[in-house]
């Protein structure tokens, strides 16, 4: 099982060479800004970020379809610098599928084992079935994979990829291009397969809510840099920086000036009317903030930090509605149980939900 | 392995390709060991090659003077709306009563690079016009005999010059066949050739190139996805808005390549203008060749050179737009082929009397010099003979060792055709590899790649000539000299891979990145990769390559004749003029046998070719 | 008869097999051969005891080997019993004709071929031309050619250097239909409206009678006058094809057009293959024909000097003479008591009253330029 550890690394692209790459047309090529991550032995870590982040860039110079300008990549230690692809030992699975269409689903998933023998002394025909088994695709070996779904081809391509065993399994948005009810159960699998193989996997997708899902660790990308890295739940509840706390879930996102601190609590004057909230955690020689309240944290019956919001769409998600409105120039997202009645709606916030993201002296 | 094969090409271009043109296209920029532009200043400045356009070169910065010119030229057009006009095609003697405007413009002198490329637009729209229906119906059409008629479609790429000509005669001529059956129902008889030569000339090089644009459109057009003409029909488009707006676009690249090769082709026409439309419209080319003749390889080379640049520059122009062409989608379900005739009712349909007469039409144009010439070789002045055979024959079984023989020729041809296609479908594959994904510096080496269609065959035959035959003296008194059988058909495979690389290229470029580098994540080197997942899914751009690679080294004949100097290497069309003398039945004869040798090679190529295609 | 296009062949050394090969020059500085130096001798005086072992190497156009019942054969036959140590090799005539050999010479490569049987006129100008005057072949003594006296007068070719004796010639003359046309007399005929759009010519740059069609107009109208003959011609609607074949196996005898310029040999091919000869009538311009003498040369460094002579000499005995007639449709180069002719052959192929032709000296400097200039005329746009 392997460690795998991106130092210091960057990629920039001539002026002249341009790179076309799988999920990114030209334009999209992406380079980065001194990536430093370390992904644990039997992890399942997930690069998430929006198009254009350099998750996908991130990836391919892990699998070695793109050097590096300068940094490291290492497995387990051992530097990967010009070991072409096919040396890393490293199954890929894309958003396209990219199957073979001319072999059959047993040819596909077969085909990593002309080059690196199958594992614990099976043969290639008992590793194609256990795989398949795995992917829950028994006796579909001699079908073209045109004759599949595409979940059927994406799980095909799962293993395809881990029929060699590798020591990495890399996942650039395997899922995107599947319904949601699929690529929730789909997900669900790939989760189960993962743990039960206990492979060091990295996952690439610009679905959010996929990547807390699935995630052991995740790093949230922006502009070729990683923003933030950390479990789920703390990124989640913690974002570091104002770009995470938006793109990861809904958020409620608001600039203040401290008007008063009392050492515990800070009272922040916040957008045009300078209405006063209070608020914890915020430094005591902050004079700006940057603060925010997941959805959640803003109820009815919570008498602090009393907002009114102008409704303006309503969404129903079963459980929960979704409203959309603002407050003092603030846009609000809320969670509420039952939709709201009339055009406004109150609600209030406890001070410890609210979480600094950044704050500034002057 | 794949950066060996790419050196073993780079090698191969620069010896049998680069070497011997720039032998000869130094001759252009150097006198006496000095760089020079002076040859370029002649011959742009000499209005016999660049008509009104030589006055601009002169004296570029006169621009007043030009303009003043171009207006008084422009005054002097006369726009007139008539009601007559009369189709200037040689077999139409009626006047046709279509409104048509008439513009009379003064005359401008094209000079001979004007008239040259006039004719080759000429060349290049009649091309496509004729080879367009026949894409076609070969594309949505099924019928008995179809895959023969798109295997044999490549059949006029390979006939010599001469053939054609003498074939076109003995069709269109005052006696020949059209107006013998003309005669029969009381027609005729109609001087085709005489009341207007140019249009037989456009009509010859249709007959070579039509078909190349029908062999090209018939592939894109067999892989257009139904589901997104489906797609578009349910969006409301009608038949013929969802054929506009995605057939179209899809057909366009195919149509595009087509007429570019026919416009580099008729414009370095050569044997075909002479030999039917005379001197009067003789092309760069024909200059280029007389120049060689008289040792002025300054001028010649000069030519050649501008030449050259013409070509390659729409080649670059084309292989950008190609580039921009991307996501073109693979035939996950190619258009279903209709029946052609499926009942009496359906015949009489006015798509299908189209079609009936465009094959009416075809009949005339293709067959009919291909069949006069087998004719002409089976009759003398007395009907029926067969001593023309009797000569191949005895020429056979009796003729000296010294002297041509036809089955040392047939097996030849056969053997460095199978020879090219060897070399020339790796060449091709390899240059299509490097350049699909390596951007804009991609498409430049890709149209330096394209070179072996830009240079003139006069001048690759005397810089092979020159730079190979003769030897080029190395220090140490060594020599460098390249001859012999083997140098036939690198040289075939230079002529040859640039057609495979154009078969190949747009395949590749569509095939998903993501495939190779799953492969390669599993283990496969770049070179596996491309056998065990790019080749396989380019198979039919393959097949195509290699069938014209098959083509080129069949028909091939100035370098052939040049490399050749064992005369045990003489191959089927120098055998045809080797038996051309005062009697022309021999040659005609052996042309016959290369017509038949080459149409039953082509069927079995298409045919086993065929099981490797998806 | 030799097709001057680009389309020759190369025959020579049999080095099929091989495609490249580094050689190293012969660099042993042999004495270059002293005979071209010694101008005020008899060139190439006889020896006592010739050397006439050995394969003798000569270079000809392809229809003298491949044609349909060639003179190539019967010649090797025919030599090689009257010499029975020697043996005679046939080598094609490379694509690019005699330009070949100028090169070879220019590049100091060394040339295999003994004799060349096939000389024009304008290639001896061509050599003279690119090479130092009187190059490429040797001075011959005719004393050593017994039967070079047979040749007829004005069929010398005026090579001032004598380095080629003719073996037979050919006329150029127009082929017209008699049921179309009556017989134009004159140049000016053709200028007539009768003769509107009925001549069929070849390129003068690639085509033999071509070329020697041009010449004869600038016999018959002087380098001032030719081209606004042609002018005239031209408007009179003459067609320039490329070469003789489309010419006349192509337009003529698909009935394009009734006049053609063509051999005064037309009617043997015809009567031969069949045809009316009322398409096949002969006509001989103010009286004459334009004579396109084909002559025979001994290469510089020949290594078979005297077997090259031997052949010369056998190339103009009676039976030859005869057979290379005959087979290559040409008339013999011997006065009429040296050879003796089929009658069939003497029926049908016509010799014109007067032969006319332009020597050595009046194209020595100008054939290319009459040749582009009449080119550059025709071709203008």
């Amino acid at each position: 099982m392997t460690e795998l550890r991106l130092a210091g690394v960057s990629k920039r692209y001539g002026d002249t060479e341009t790179s076309t790459t799988a999920g990114e047309s030209e334009a999209e090529a992406i380079a980065l800004q001194n990536v430093d991550l370390t992904v644990n032995d039997g992890e399942f870590f997930t690069l998430v970020g929006p198009s254009g982040c350099g998750k996908t860039t991130t990836l391919r110079t892990i699998a070695g379809f793109e050097e590096p300008t300068t940094g490291t990549v290492t497995f387990d230690g051992d530097p990967m610098t010009g070991v072409p692809p096919e040396d890393r030992d490293v199954g890929v699975v894309f958003q396209s599928y990219a199957l073979f269409p001319h072999l059959s689903v047993a040819e596909n998933v077969s085909y990593g084992l002309k080059f690196r023998a199958p594992p614990a002394g099976l043969t290639v025909d008992e590793r194609v079935r256990e795989l398949l088994e795995l992917v829950d695709l028994e006796g579909m070996g001699e079908r073209d994979p045109a004759q599949l779904s595409g979940g059927q081809q994406q799980r095909v391509a799962l293993a395809r990829a881990l029929a060699p065993a590798p020591e990495l399994l890399l996942l650039d948005e395997p899922m995107s291009a599947l319904d949601a009810r699929l690529r929730e159960s789909l997900r669900r699998q790939l989760s189960r397969i993962q743990s039960e193989l206990d492979i060091t996997t990295v996952y690439v997708t610009h679905d959010q809510a996929e990547a807390l899902a699935i995630s052991d660790r995740l790093a949230v990308m922006h502009d070729g840099e990683i923003e933030q890295i950390g479990r789920p739940k703390d990124v989640y509840r913690e974002p570091d920086s104002r770009f995470v706390a938006e793109f990861v879930g809904d958020n409620n996102v608001f600039d203040g000036r401290v008007v008063d601190h009392d050492g515990e609590r800070a009272t922040v004057a916040v957008g045009e009317t300078q209405t006063r909230v209070t608020l914890a955690g915020v430094p005591t020689d902050a004079t700006h903030i940057a603060a925010c309240v997941r959805p959640g944290a803003l109820r009815r019956e919570t008498t602090q930090n009393q907002l009114t919001v102008d409704i303006e769409t309503t969404e129903f998600l079963g459980e929960r509605v979704r409203v959309h409105g603002h407050w003092n120039s603030v846009p609000i997202v809320l969670r509420l149980a039952e939709p709201p009645s009339g055009e406004t709606c109150s609600v209030g916030f406890e001070p410890e939900a609210a979480h600094v993201i950044s704050s500034s002296e002057t | 392995m794949l950066a060996l094969l790419a050196l073993a090409t780079a090698a191969v271009l620069a010896v049998m390709l680069y070497l011997p043109t720039g032998v000869v296209l130094v001759n252009a920029v150097v006198e006496d060991s000095i760089p020079t532009l002076a040859p370029f200043v002649d011959v742009l400045t000499d209005p016999f090659y660049f008509g009104v356009l030589a006055d601009v070169f002169a004296d570029p910065l006169a621009i007043g003077e030009h303009l003043h010119a171009l207006a008084g030229w422009l005054a002097a057009i006369s726009i007139s709306v008539g009601l007559e006009y009369r189709l200037p095609l040689p077999f139409v003697q009626f006047e046709l009563p279509i409104p048509w405007v008439g513009v009379e413009t003064p005359g401008v002198r094209q000079g001979l690079f004007g008239f040259t490329a006039y004719q080759a637009a000429l060349s290049t729209i009649a091309s496509v016009a004729i080879g367009l229906p026949a894409a076609y119906i070969l594309a949505n059409y099924e019928f008995y005999g179809r895959r023969t008629l798109r295997s044999l479609t490549i059949l006029p790429f390979v006939l010599p010059g001469i053939m054609v000509a003498v074939g076109f005669y003995a069709m269109f001529g005052r006696s020949g066949t059209l107006n013998t059956i003309l005669g029969g129902v009381g027609l005729g008889p109609v001087a085709f050739v005489e009341s207007n030569p140019l249009a037989i000339v456009i009509l010859a090089h249709a007959f070579y190139n039509a078909p190349l644009v029908a062999r090209i459109t018939v592939a894109a057009w067999e892989s257009v996805d139904i589901r997104a003409v489906e797609t578009a029909r349910s969006l409301g488009a009608s038949e013929r808005r969802a054929f506009r707006d995605v057939v179209v676009p899809q057909l366009v690249p195919a149509v595009l390549t087509g007429a570019l090769l026919t416009f580099i082709f008729t414009f370095m026409t050569f044997p075909i203008v002479l030999a039917l439309g005379g001197l009067q419209l003789a092309t760069v080319e024909v200059w280029i060749y007389d120049r060689i003749q008289r040792l002025d390889y300054t001028e010649a080379a000069t030519l050649a050179v501008l030449e050259t640049i013409l070509s390659l520059g729409l080649t670059y122009a084309y292989l950008r737009y190609e580039s921009a062409q991307t996501g073109l989608s693979q035939a996950a379900s190619p258009p279903p082929k209709e029946a052609l005739f499926p009942d009496l009712q359906t015949v009489l349909s006015p798509r299908r009397l189209a079609i009936l007469g465009y094959g009416l039409a075809a009949l005339i144009l293709f067959v009919g010099p291909l069949a006069s010439l087998v004719v002409g070789s089976l009759t003398d002045g007395s009907g029926f003979t067969l001593r023309n055979y009797a000569f191949l024959l005895e020429r056979q079984l009796e003729g000296e060792s010294f002297q041509t023989q036809p089955w040392p020729a047939i097996r030849n041809s056969l053997l460095f055709g199978v020879a090219t296609l060897v070399v020339a479908v790796p060449m091709g594959v390899v240059i299509s590899v490097l350049t699909v994904r390596a951007g804009r510096s991609g498409t430049i080496i890709d149209t330096l790649a394209m070179l072996p269609l830009a240079v003139s065959g006069v001048v690759f035959g005397i810089g092979l000539l020159q730079g190979l035959v003769f030897g080029i003296s190395l220090p140490g008194g060594w020599q460098f000299q390249v001859t012999g059988a083997v140098a036939i058909v690198v040289a075939h495979a230079v002529a040859a891979y640039p057609f495979v690389t154009r078969n190949v290229s747009p395949l590749l470029s569509n095939v998903d990145p993501a495939m190779v580098e799953s492969a390669r994540a599993l283990g496969a080197s770049r070179f596996r990769a491309l056998l065990d997942v790019e080749l396989p899914l380019v198979a039919s751009g393959i097949v195509a390559g290699a069938a014209f690679a098959f083509a080129i080294s069949i028909g091939e004949f100035s370098s052939t004749v040049i490399l050749a100097s064992g005369s045990e290497s003489y191959t089927m069309p120098v055998a045809v003029e080797r038996y051309l003398g005062r009697r022309t039945g021999p040659a005609i004869a052996m042309g016959t046998l290369l017509l038949c040798v080459t149409a039953a090679s082509f069927v079995v190529i298409d045919r086993v070719g065929g099981r490797y295609e998806l | 008869m030799k097709r001057r296009t680009f389309v020759g062949t190369l025959g020579g050394g049999a080095i099929a097999g091989f495609a490249g090969c580094l050689s190293r020059e012969d660099t042993g500085d042999e004495d270059e051969n002293g005979d071209a130096n010694g101008d005020e001798q008899t060139p190439d005086p006889e020896p006592e005891n010739p050397d006439l072992e050995g394969t003798l190497e000569v270079v000809t156009y392809e229809s003298m080997v491949d044609g349909d019942n060639p003179a190539g054969p019967w010649l090797k036959d025919a030599f090689e019993e009257a010499y029975p140590d020697a043996e005679l090799e046939w080598t094609r005539l490379p694509d690019q004709g005699i330009n070949h050999y100028i090169n070879s010479a220019e590049q100091g490569e060394s040339i295999d071929p003994d004799v060349y049987l096939g000389l024009n006129i304008d290639d001896l100008v061509t050599v003279d031309d690119n090479l130092a005057d009187g190059g490429l072949f040797r001075e011959l003594n005719t004393g050593r050619i017994e039967r070079s006296g047979r040749i007829r007068d004005g069929l010398d070719m005026g090579d001032p250097h004598d380095r080629v004796l003719t073996y037979d010639t050919g006329y150029i003359s127009l082929v017209y239909d008699e049921t179309e046309v009556d017989e134009p007399q004159t140049f000016e005929d053709l200028l007539d409206p009768a003769y509107e759009d009925a001549l069929l010519a070849q390129n003068a740059q690639t085509s033999d009678p071509g070329q020697a069609f041009l010449l004869w107009t600038i016999d018959a109208f002087g380098e001032d006058g030719y081209l606004d003959y042609w002018q005239d011609l031209q408007d009179n609607g003459v067609r320039v094809l490329d070469d003789w074949t489309e010419s006349y196996y192509g337009a003529y005898m698909n009935e394009e057009r009734p006049i053609v310029v063509s051999y005064s040999t037309d009617q043997v091919f015809a009567s031969a293959e069949g045809h009316d000869l009322s398409r096949h009538q002969v006509g001989f311009l103010n009286d004459q024909g334009y004579a396109n003498p084909e002559g025979m040369a001994i290469f510089e460094d020949a290594d078979q000097l005297d077997l090259a002579y031997a052949f010369l000499d056998f190339a103009l005995s009676n039976d030859s003479q005869a057979e290379i007639a005959e087979r290559n449709v040409q008339f013999p180069a011997v006065e009429d008591e040296y050879v003796d002719l089929d009658e069939e052959f003497d029926q049908y192929a016509y010799v014109p009253p007067e032969a006319v032709t332009v020597g050595y000296d009046d194209l020595r400097g100008n054939v290319d330029d009459w040749v582009d200039d009449w080119a550059r005329e025709v071709a203008s746009q």
